[in-house]
Parts: C-alpha cells; structure tokens; sequence
C-alpha cells in the first residue's frame, strides 16, 4: 500500500464532480485502460470564458482518481488560460504530495484540461464560422436580429432580436449543429 | 477490524511452529555440525524435519535437501540441471511460471541456453500438446510449476512428467503454492525435483526445501561446508528448519479437512461476489485450481483502486497489476491467458488459509460489493 495523503484520500473516496455532461462545451479522454490510467473530462465554459462545470470519469488507481477530482476543484471558475496553464505539480501540492511512482496520474489530469480546453476552442471556432457564413436565405429570416460573434460559445450562442415576429431559432439551431457537428442551443435576447 | 486475504504472497507463521522454534532461538544455539553435545543435540530436531517433509511428500528423508526458500530450489534444480545434462541445450518452462523461475531461466538464455514457452489457454491450462511439439532430445530440463500463483490453476504434473521423461529430459517443478494445500505424492508425479517453500504453509520466511530424487546427482548451487551431504553448504538455518518440520507436520495432519474447508470457503466467496459485483468473472473457473485462490476481473475497474480501498476497510487483498508490484505491464500469466491488457488491470486475487474466519469472509462481503460499485460509478468504462 502507496503511503498516500489523507486529502488525497478523501478525493479517492469522496471524489467531487464525478459524471460526464450530454453536450459538453469541450471534451478529453486520455489514457487508456490497456495502460491502466484513462481518465474523460468533460466542461461547460460561460460566454466569459469561464469554467463553469468540470466533470471527470476515470479509471484508475487512488493518485488517478483523486487527481481528477482535484483537477475539476481546482478549475472552477477560473478563466480558460488560468485552467491552461495548470500545471501537474499544482495537483500534486492540492492534494498534499503523491508518492514519486505516481506522479505520472496529476500528469493526466493537467493534459486532459488542456486537450479539454482545445476541444472547446475548435467546436467554438465551428460555430463562429458557421456564423460567419450564414446562408442568404438564413440571414434574410434573420433580418432584425443580431449574432454577435464574440458572445457565441461551443454551444450555446446569443441571438439579439429587437423587432417583433418570431425568429427562426429551430432552423438556426439545425444549421449550426449541421455544421458544427455538435448540438448548439440558441437563446434569444432582446 | 482486519482481514488478511493474501496467502499466496505468504502465510502467519502457525502458533505451533513459533513455539517449536523458540528454544533454537535461545538457548539451544549450538551448530549442529559442531563435535560436541552442546550442536550435536540439534540433529535430531533438524532430520525430524525431514522426515516430516518427506513423509508429506511421500519421499525418502535422503531425498529432502533443505534451502533458504523456494527461489534457491528453483535455482537449484535448474542451474544444476543444466550443468548433469550437458549436450543438452534446451529448457522447456510454461509461460506463467513465476519470477523465481522465469528469472534463472532468462540468465541461462543470456549463457546460451535455449528456452522454450509452454502456452496455457483462456482458462489458465497448460497446452499439453504444445509440450509436447516442444520436447526431443535436445531438453535437459522440463521446469513447469505444479499450481500458478495468481489463477491458482493446477497442472497436470503426471502427464508433464512423463512426456518429459520420454523426451530423456528431467523434470522439476516449482511446488511452493501447492505443497499443504492440495496432496503432492512424489511417486504418484514422478518428478525428479520439486521446490517447497516454509512461508507458504505456514512456516518461517527464508527456509525451504528442494525434493531430488534418489539418485539424481545433481551439483550444489551453494559451494561451502560439507553440510546437507555437500549438497547445500551453510550453517543449518536450524529455528527454520524446525519450524518447516511442525508447520508441514500440520499440514499433513490438516490437509483433507483444510482441503475440503477451504473450497468451502470458495465456493461461498464465489458465489458472493458474482451475485454482488457486477460485472465481474473468475479467472481459471473452467480448470482444477488451488482451494485456496480466487482471481476476480472487475470489469470497468482498476485493481489497484479496489485494493487501496479494501486496505482502507483493513482487508489485504493483491493483482497482478502493474502499480502494485512496480513492475512495467500487466502480469505476464494474464496475457498468456489472452486476457486483454485492460481487463489484467482489473484482476484481484483473493488468497487465504486455514486461519481465515468466517468473520474475515463476512467483512469481505460487507465491503467488497460497495467499493466495486463505488468504482464503477466513477468509471468510463462500465
């Protein structure tokens, strides 16, 4: 038996945020269980650029598991270049140290925020550019109404309509999805 | 509340033996090759020993050489091999032997040895004509372990020897898990050494034996006194030794009730966990196994995981896992088994002995199924 923390303990018991979201914003899986670590983390990020919800499921021994909770603790409401640059000794120091043999499972879990955050960026970077190239026919039912393009997330985008009628959210909704390839809420705003 | 289930690592030393080797740890200190009363007196302890050996064995005492364990026996009788075969340049070993075996053999290979893998099937059985494919009188040694320390699979150790002996090749065989847990007869085998180790049945750590067959002259591993008839040179580990005797002495005296109790044990076990644990199965179901063992794959789960919280619930349980034992990989006798890399990360092994309670059992089944749902709530993969 590894001589563990009683921090990293409780996160092995009791760890936090465990679960997985139906559309994430951004989504990882390292590892694998040939190796015998394999860790999938899933985030919601807010039109600030926030971590909003972090949730983790993996397979692993006591330093994985806890590592991951620690990580989506940590990550918390801190902006997508804070999560970025979190570092595994950061982890490490969270939970209270982890023997030498284990360091490799807080390695994990700083590269899966990473590969989560670029996951994020790449189906944001969908939506802005389906945005960007509406077709005509969309953009003529969308006439009045206004998709700021800073304000449009992974998966959720802001439409702004000032006159009445209602726009066309479901077909908007289906093009965005269409091109992302992902499902893309939209929410109108006046 | 603790319970220990990890037997096949090693076992309490009995009450019995403890007390049968005090007085050599205090006043009866003598050497036993010594000239006067004061050693000479420690003889008698020291072939009663022996003679308890090789009554479990079905052996004559001439035929009991006593070691620091059952990896020198190991060495023993495959080093030795070699060296009473020479022209021979082949050894022939199953492939989930233990370290203690497969360790000699690759430092032979490195000196031009020849090595050759028996393969065992999904059930954890040794492929017999696949032996057979590999023996022709270019073997010295066939070297195939009577029961495996992680399945708890039995082999057939007649058949083996005898193919083995056809072949003019010799056998040995590594008995330690198998020896007070099951009846070895030397007759009934036919093997021409076995290995037997005292922590394994509940005797001291660092003493054992090997089992040669009269008449097979095979050469010292340790050069040194003439003790052990110039066979193992040391200073006789005499506590050791006096403490194999009485905890052999019990176990030939326990064996069928143990036997039958501990399969009993098994069973019930078994059947606890299957009913319990989704997603679990028993590995090596389908083939004779030790009474003793059980390895168990949770699917979806890391060993190491349900060990460190059975550990927290002071149960001792141990895998085959990487993490655990610092090696690289997965145990090697799950991939022999075909089992894929991911399930042998998810392998237990549950191991116990005559002095596990029911009360040992019953704190197992209060916490084993949680931890496993626990952990498959937490994983991608159940």
């Amino acid at each position: 038996m590894w001589n563990y923390s009683q921090k990293l303990l409780d996160h092995f018991t009791n760890p936090r945020n465990v679960g997985s979201l139906d559309n994430p914003d951004g989504h990882a899986e390292v590892g694998s269980p040939e190796c015998g670590d394999a860790m999938q983390l899933d985030i919601r990020v807010d039109a600030d650029d926030r971590i909003e919800e972090a949730l983790f499921m993996t397979f692993g021994c006591a330093s994985a598991i806890a590592s991951a909770s620690a990580l989506t603790e940590m990550v918390k409401g801190r902006t997508l270049a804070e999560a970025e640059s979190l570092e595994n000794d950061q982890i490490v120091e969270y939970l209270g140290g982890m023997p030498e043999e284990k360091i490799h499972c807080s390695v994990m879990g700083s590269e899966a925020m990473r590969r989560a955050i670029a996951d994020f960026r790449s189906r944001r970077d969908r939506v802005r550019q389906a945005i960007a190239s509406l077709p005509p026919e969309l953009s003529r039912a969308l006439e009045g109404c206004s998709l700021p393009l800073e304000r449009a997330g992974a998966t959720r985008v802001e439409l702004v309509c000032g006159g009445e009628g209602r726009p066309p959210v479901e077909e908007l909704e289906r093009y965005l999805a269409d091109r992302a390839g992902h499902s893309v809420e939209v929410k109108v705003s006046v | 509340m603790t319970a220990y289930f990890d037997s096949n690592a090693t076992t309490r030393l009995a009450p019995e033996a403890l007390e049968a080797m005090l007085p050599f740890l205090g006043e009866s200190y003598g050497n036993p090759s010594a000239f006067c009363r004061f050693g000479r007196a420690l003889l008698d302890p020291m072939e009663g020993a022996r003679i308890e050996l090789a009554h479990l064995l079905g052996a004559d005492p001439s035929e009991i050489i006593f070691t620091s364990g059952g990896t020198e026996s190991n060495n023993m009788a495959i080093k030795g091999a070699v060296r009473l075969m020479p022209g021979r340049n082949r050894i022939v070993a199953s492939a989930v032997e233990h370290p203690a075996v497969m360790e000699p053999l690759a430092f032979l290979e490195r000196n031009g040895m020849e090595i050759s893998s028996v393969p065992v099937d999904g059930e954890g059985m040794l492929d017999l004509a696949e032996l057979e494919s590999l023996l022709d009188e270019d073997v010295a040694l066939v070297t195939v372990m009577m029961a495996n320390n992680e399945t708890g699979v039995i082999f057939p150790m007649q058949q083996v020897a005898e193919m083995a002996h056809r072949a003019g090749a010799l056998f040995h065989t590594d008995a330690v898990q198998a020896v007070g847990k099951i009846p070895v007869d030397v007759q009934q085998i036919g093997a021409d050494m076995i290995s037997v180790s005292a922590h394994k049945l509940h005797g001291p750590k660092g003493t054992g034996a090997i089992y040669i067959k009269g008449g097979i002259d095979l050469p010292p591993l340790i050069h040194g006194g003439h003790h052990e008839c110039g066979l193992r040179a040391g200073t006789y580990n005499v506590p050791g030794i006096v403490g194999l005797g009485k905890a052999v002495a019990l176990a030939a005296r326990e064996l069928d009730r143990q036997g039958r109790d501990l399969s009993s044990m098994r069973r019930r076990i078994e059947e606890m966990i299957l009913e319990s644990c989704p997603g679990s199965s028993i590995l090596g179901s389908g083939s004779p196994r030790l009474p003793n063992t059980i390895c168990v794959v949770f699917e979806g789960v890391e060993s190491e995981a349900v060990l460190t919280m059975l550990d927290m619930a002071g149960i001792c349980a141990s895998s085959g896992s990487a993490c655990s034992t610092g090696q690289s990989g997965p145990s090697h006798v799950f991939r022999a088994m075909g089992l894929s890399d991911a399930l042998a990360n998810s392998a237990v092994r549950i191991s116990f002995d005559r002095y596990t309670t029911e009360g040992d059992e019953r704190l197992l089944a209060a916490h084993l199924p949680q931890i496993i749902e626990k952990l498959r709530a937490i994983s991608p993969y159940s």
